[in-house]
This record gives structure tokens, sequence and C-alpha cells, in this order.
């Protein structure tokens, strides 16, 4: 049975659309992929020597093990918002003779060869040999570990199962995480402590793999039983209706004509699964600095520092702006046909981009601890952002037209709703702009110019505003047909 | 009120619809009908500019809709679920459209209260997303703010489809008064010969794209429309 399961399932990859989409954006993916692979086998390969060199007099495994627990749940974290959940859509095997058990059981292992399940491995696998073959390790411990981080890895993968499903889950885990975090963060007590010794134990003896081993079993066994018990029309595989409330949003009132369209913007992002995905994206675009500004080799190449700044707050610019109109293409037939001004729409999706540069910008001032010259990057790359960033960004909008599903989490590596490889040439000012606008003044005159130019570079793009709104809405309408016909394309 | 000329759309050289000339005047009840694939989606499609004419084009009150946004305050369509924004309860549906039609809260919830029969309360205060609300009760939604802010031309693709014995009647009622009672405009669009023949003062038989019948409604038309698709 599994046999046809999985032809159907090669079926349904490789006659669906996005694989029959172009050969740039599949490469683009898989090199995507390679990166994350590249980078896990790296550390994974250089790590032993890595902690040998810089901690000299600690044990490598230990060090990894003392650690392990954040990687586990940043794993999680990752997981709830990037990975999606295969469904196999089990209606049709409902009435043929089946068992159900193996319908499941199909289920839960399609979820096991996730691209989350394998990073990992490249990452413990190369360490652990490193780390039998250059230290003075028993084999059988090292095995017994890798095995453990495997099983842990899985159980994550199904824990991620349940997190999604199940709402008590999704809370107990939320409220225990919470209160761990409070309590390091308040030095009360410290989790990462016992944790990193319950891993070392497992390291030390080898019969504890049992331990993970078991915690995958239940997990799977309890997914097992949840979606049994649910293997009806009105179960598992009807959608989630959960009660909601009309919101009135009345405070966005004070934007007049673009009101309405705001609300509705808010009330996207709030309501479905991918918007929220970019939110969270977004979030992470925070902390794109801490990665460039302790560094001391980017401390002389200013225009990377540049680059980093505008980064730090068009997170949300960038990640929502560029799949504007996609957003809307559930029902793009609707706002061209009723009374709505163009302009009005592309303002709202404008004025939410800028609204978010600027929160981003007050999230940003922590930055203040690297400096002032840093934060005024920041604070020009900001203005950047605003007047120009946004413009453009909208502007590469309309070349993609690829429809949307609003409410479906797009899945790491293998989705490419919503993305063109246009986008990737309108990306290019994006990138360079602040640069060239900085390093030019820079290199010329001094810093401060260069801040300057890439602020005032910002407040006349701003200053422009209704030109280059007017500008992209003729581009806007002349798509109109063409991207009407895209977006009622069936998925 | 809304007049065609010359109109034609091809798909790579396949001609789906060709009206040489069509005209329906203010305040009409005009039916549509024709089997899958006779072009009545692709005219009202054509209407909304949803789509580009191959050639010729369509007046909506003197207003060339492929040339001028300008027919869109006083036209107002439901065809399908994609006119419905999925993420919005009821009510916010209908303030969202109200707004953009100039209703206030106020004026929409007065205008709601004619239609509660309609609803049979499943669609206000239903605490549910339009998303996950049935096939029929989303069409009652989208054709109800279809109506808001009394709009002189109302399109209604396949209205009756989907909803159940009841609703259909209280449909032809609401469609019947608004006829009767106000100046409006109306196309549908139906596969339900027995409704459109109720509702629409004026029939239009559509075949692979072209008109082939234009028929002022009587008591034979029923049978007359009935004789011709038994072919």
């Amino acid at each position: 049975m599994f046999k046809r399961f999985i032809a159907l399932e090669w079926k349904q990859f490789s006659r669906s659309s996005y694989f029959q989409k172009g050969i740039a954006i599949k490469i683009l993916l898989a090199l995507g992929a390679l990166y994350f692979i590249g980078m896990a086998a790296f550390m994974g390969v250089t790590g032993y020597f890595g902690i040998q060199k810089f901690m000299p007099d600690k044990d490598p495994i230990t060090v990894v093990n003392n650690f392990v627990i954040y990687w586990f749940l940043a794993d999680m974290v990752f997981r709830y918002f990037l990975q999606q959940l295969p469904v196999l859509n089990i209606k049709p095997y409902m009435v043929i003779p089946i068992k159900r058990s193996t319908v499941i059981h199909f289920l839960l292992g399609k979820t096991s060869v996730s691209f989350f399940n394998f990073l990992p491995m490249f990452f413990f696998l190369p360490f652990s040999i490193t780390s039998l073959v250059n230290g003075d390790y028993l084999v059988i411990n090292v095995v017994a570990w890798l095995f453990s981080m495997l099983f842990f890895t899985l159980s994550i993968n199904y824990l991620n199962f349940l997190l999604n499903k199940n709402n008590k889950v999704f809370y107990g885990i939320l409220t225990v995480l919470v209160a761990a975090g409070l309590l390091q963060y308040y030095q009360v007590y410290s989790i990462t402590e016992p944790a990193g010794y319950f891993f070392n134990t497992i390291y030390e003896k080898p019969y504890a793999v049992v331990i993970p081993l078991l915690l995958m079993v239940m997990l799977y066994r309890f997914n097992f039983k949840f979606i049994r018990k649910d293997f009806y029309l009105d179960g598992a595989i009807s959608k989630e209706t959960k009660e909601v409330h009309t919101q009135e949003l009345t405070w966005l009132n004070r934007f007049g004509k673009v009101a309405p369209f705001l609300k509705n913007d808010v009330r996207m992002i709030i309501r479905n699964k991918r918007p929220k995905q970019v939110l969270f994206m977004s979030f992470l675009f925070l902390f794109y600095g801490v990665i460039f500004y302790p560094q001391e080799s980017y401390q002389d190449m200013p225009a990377f520092l540049a680059f980093a700044s505008m980064f730090v707050t068009g997170g949300f610019l960038m990640s929502f702006g560029q799949l504007v109109p996609s957003w809307d293409s559930e029902y793009y037939k609707l706002l061209m046909s009723q009374n709505i001004p163009y302009r009005e729409y592309l303002k709202s999706k404008w004025s939410l981009m800028v609204v978010a540069v600027v929160i981003s910008f007050i999230l940003s001032t922590p930055y203040i601890y690297f400096g002032w010259d840093i934060f005024g990057m920041i604070a020009a790359g900001a203005l950047f952002n605003m007047g120009l960033n946004s413009f453009i960004t909208l502007y590469g909008g309309v070349l993609n037209q690829v429809p949307m599903e609003l409410n479906v989490k797009a899945k790491a590596f293998s989705n490419t709703q919503g993305f063109n490889p246009t986008q990737l040439l309108i990306a290019l000012p994006k990138i360079f702009g602040p640069m060239l606008i900085f390093y030019l003044p820079y290199k010329f005159i001094n810093f401060e110019t260069g801040i300057i130019c890439l602020a005032v570079s910002g407040v006349l793009g701003l200053a422009f505003t209704n030109f280059f709104l007017n500008q992209i809405e003729k581009v806007y309408q002349k798509q109109k047909y063409k991207t009407i016909a895209a977006f009622s394309e069936k998925k | 009120m809304i007049s065609v000329s010359n109109l034609s759309k091809s798909y790579n050289g396949v001609t789906v619809l060709n009206i040489e000339s069509l005209d329906i005047p203010a305040g009409e009840s005009f039916g549509l009908v024709g089997n899958n694939g006779a072009g009545k989606t692709t005219f009202f499609s054509l209407l909304l500019d949803l789509i580009q004419p191959s050639s010729g084009y369509i007046k909506n009150k003197n207003i060339i809709v492929s040339e001028s946004e300008e027919w869109k305050p006083f036209t107002s369509s439901f065809i399908d679920e994609s006119f419905l924004i999925g993420y919005l309860t009821a009510e916010e549906y209908f303030y969202f459209i109200g707004d953009l039609r100039g209703q206030t809260k106020a004026d929409v919830d007065e205008f709601l209260k004619q239609y509660e029969d309609f609803f049979n309360d499943e669609i206000l205060q239903k605490k549910k997303y339009l998303r996950d609300l049935s096939k029929g009760n989303q069409k009652k939604a989208g054709i109800i703010a279809a109506l808001i802010g009394k709009p002189d031309v109302v399109i209604l693709d396949e209205p009756f489809a989907n909803l159940d014995p009841t609703t259909q009647i209280r449909l032809k009622k609401i469609i019947k008064d608004l006829d009767e009672n106000t100046g409006t405009t109306i196309l549908i669009s139906s596969h339900d010969l027995i409704h459109v023949t109720e509702v629409c003062k004026r029939i239009v038989v559509l075949d692979k794209g072209e008109t082939v019948k234009d028929i002022q409604t009587s008591q034979a038309t029923l049978e007359e429309l009935e004789a011709y698709f038994n072919k």
C-alpha cells in the first residue's frame, strides 16, 4: 500500500504547478538548501577542532551538550513557523478499503522525511566522526549519543505536528517555555545547566539512548491516537473553525480614505498563516545587525554596515512588500471591479510598510550599544527604506503575479508561491542602492556625509511620494488584466 | 444603460464570444442563459473590465468600461467566491463594501435589516470568517453585499446555484422587488430556466458565444426555452 501512496505523492509533486515553473527558481531553492546543508556540514566537520582551539580546557562533546538545548528550542520555533505539515489528502481514502492505520502511518512517516530532520544530521554526523577520529572517546558512547540526537530531532518533528494541530499542547509548551525563559532571565533558576547535565548523562551512559527513543515513540503514538480519533469528515480534515469576533479597528479611521484598506490589511496579517510567517521572519531581520556590527572585519567596510543597517529596519518592508499584490490574489477580482481607486489601495500598502519601518526603528534602539555611528546608520537606513526602498519594493511587486494561498504556510525550500526571478533583479537596487549612496560620499568626503546622504535620499523620496505612487499606479494599471488572469489560475 | 457593439473575445484564435450589438435599457431585468461554455461569464467579465475585449466595446451609462473606471461607483457585482474576502467576518465584509460605496456603518446596519429573512440567521453574528461558511451562505453574503449602496447596475452570475429552496424563493422576491420598486438594471445568468423566466423581463440565449434568442418574457417563454434546449 505504501508503494501506491508514494506513487501518488510523486504524481502530486511532479504535476503541481510550482514544479512546472521555471528551472531558475528550482536551482535557486536547491542552492538555498545546499547552503544550509553546507553550513551545517562545515560546522560539523570543523566544530570539534574549533572548540578545542578556543576552549582548550573543555571537552568538545560536553560543550555541544551544554548548548544543544538552545539548538533544539530554536529548531522547535523554526519548525513551528516554517515547517509545512505535509497533509495527505485523506478524504479519498476514507471510503476505499485501506486500513486507517496504514494511512496514518504513512502520513506520519511522511513528516519524517523533512528537510528539518536531515539538517541536524549534517552537523551531528560529521561532528561525531571527527570527535571519534581525533578524540579519546568510546565508540559506543558516541554512536549512542548520535542516535539520541536523531531521536530528539524526530521527537521535535512529531511534537511540532501536535503543536500545530492541538491548541492545548501549543499553549502548554508555550507556557513552559516562557516560564523557563523568564526564570533564566531573572536568574532565578537556570534551565541550561540541568539541560547540559541531562545531555551529558545521556552521553556518558550509552543505554540512556532509550530515553529519547521512548520519547519519540511516545510522541509518535500520541500523534497516531490524535489523528485516529479524528479520522472523520468532521474531524481532522475539516477545517478548524475558531470562534472569531468582529474587529472594528476604529482607531485606524484617522488614516482617512486609506482606512478601509488598512483595516483589511491588519486583519489579513493577524488572521492568516502566511502573513504571520512573514511577520515572524521580519522580526528576525531586526537581529541582522548583531551579525555584522560586532565583527572587527566589517569595521573597515562601512558599505557593508550600511547594507546591514538597511536590513535591520527593512525586514517587514521587503518580505511583505515584494508580495503586493499577491496578498490580495484570492479576491483580486473583487478589488478590481469594486469602487476602489487603485491609488488608495497602493497607498494603504505603502503606509503599512512605512509604519513597519518606524516600529522596527523604535525596536532597534538597543543598537545604540554599538555606538552612535552605527545607530546613525540605522536611522539613515530607515529613512532610505521609507523614502526609496518602499517604492522600489512596491514597483517590484507588480512583476510578481503568482497567486498565493493566504492561510497556508510557505514550505521551506520547496515553496515558490509568490516568488519570481524578476524579484531578484528588483532586489539589486535595494541592496546596492544604500551601499552606493553611502559609500561614495564616505569615500570622498567622510563618514558623516555618507550617513547624511543616505538619509537625504530617503527624505527626497518621501517628498516625491505622490510622484512615485502615480508612477507605480500606472504600472499596476497596465498589468491589470495579466494580474487578474494569473491570480485566477488554479493553484 | 448598457450597450454592446461589435464585442468579441477570442483566445488563441478561438472565438468564445461574439456579440454584434446588444442594448440593455436602464431598469431592465435581464437574464442570460446558455449551456456551459456559451460565454455568459466571459460576457460578465468583459462588462466588469476583468478581461480585455479582442474587438469592440461595452458602454455602461455611456462610459466605455475598458477605458475609464467611472462606471465603478454605480456598478456592483457578485460573480463567484473570489469576490469574497475569506478572512473577514460577514459584518466586516459588509462594512468594507459599505465603506467603498460611501455608506456609514449605521447605513449598512439599516440596510441589512431588510434581509434578515434572507440571511435566515446564518450570516450575521455567526463569529465565523467568510471562508468557513458553507458555499450557500457565502453566496448569500456575496449577493447582499452586491446590493449595498443602491447601485444602478447589479450583475449576478448564477445567483441561484448552491442556494437551498427557501433561499431561492426569497432571492426571487428580492430581485423582483428590486426590479419593480427601484430603477436598478439587473443582469443575471442562470442555468435554471424556471427561475430566470420568473424574475427577468427579458431573456437572451447565448450559444457558443453568439446571441441566438432575445425574448421579452411572457407566459410562453419557459416552453420556448425548454424546447430550444431540448435539442
